[in-house]
């Protein structure tokens, strides 16, 4: 690989470094959206570096799904999406729609 | 104590929007083809982790006053409540052992005489108040796309 080509191997990482990806997740109190719901403080739009995990907690939050003894897992379609991976490692792109999956406790 | 079945049709109509939502975006079968306020009845179809199809009945009479009737039926609804009609991992009277179940309390033969049916809305242990049917459904879909097998 000559300096031109490592060069614009480098800048297309950066690239994918800092893209931004806006997807969608149905939880089960609504849909998370860059619309709704309309007070929501914050919206789905991510760097695709950032983990399952992060997004679970945001998503958590604007639903106030407070509970931490409940189990909460996002879901695209029926792969159950890793907490330590990145949105990039499972490629997902804009207008992906996820599924936060809430489970109750045990009786 | 009982509520008009018209009040439990509008409820289930409020709430119907989410749930149908939620169900489709993670690739279950919500049907509410037959429900009206003479006949309260939801079914859902879920699958476990091999991907073997298992068929929910909620009864939803005097709901939300009292939790609705969740009971494993088969594809054509003329069976309900066998162990073989249940996944692995519930309780084996069988009975879905949650409080937004009617059939897992004392008074109604279940397995919980420490429950009231007022309470239903409170959490069980520390999880999650499942008040709400889309909340159900989440929480049969996480737990049976975990299963494997049939209880019997």
């Amino acid at each position: 690989m000559n300096n031109q080509e490592v060069h614009a191997v480098t800048q297309e990482k950066a690239a994918e470094h800092v893209r931004i990806v806006c997807f969608r997740v149905q939880t089960p109190r609504g849909l998370w959206s860059m619309t709704e719901p309309k007070d929501a403080t914050k919206r789905p739009e991510y760097p695709v570096t950032t983990k399952i995990e992060q997004v679970i907690l945001d998503v958590r939050s604007v639903f106030k799904f407070v509970e931490q003894d409940s189990k909460y897992t996002l879901l695209r379609g029926d792969e159950i999406l890793e907490p330590q991976r990145t949105l990039a490692s499972y490629k997902i792109e804009d207008h992906t729609l996820l599924v936060l999956s809430v489970q109750g406790g045990n009786a | 104590m009982s509520i008009s079945p018209e009040v439990s049709f509008e409820t289930l109509r409020h709430e119907l929007p989410n749930a149908a939502a939620y169900a489709a975006a993670a690739g279950l079968d919500l049907d509410d083809t037959s429900l009206s306020a003479q006949d309260l009845r939801l079914y859902l179809r879920l699958a476990n982790a091999q991907g073997e199809h298992f068929y929910v009945e909620f009864h939803c009479a005097d709901y939300p006053l009292y939790p609705p009737t969740v009971e494993f039926v088969s594809p054509d609804r003329t069976e309900r409540g066998t162990m073989r009609l249940y996944p692995q991992g519930f309780h084996a009277t069988p009975c879905i052992c949650m409080r937004y179940n009617r059939k897992a309390y004392g008074e109604r033969g279940g397995p919980h005489g420490d429950w009231r049916l007022l309470d239903w809305r409170l959490p069980t242990g520390n999880g999650i108040a499942i008040d709400t049917l889309c909340l159900m459904i989440s929480d049969l879909h996480s737990k049976i796309r975990q299963s494997t097998g049939r209880m019997a």
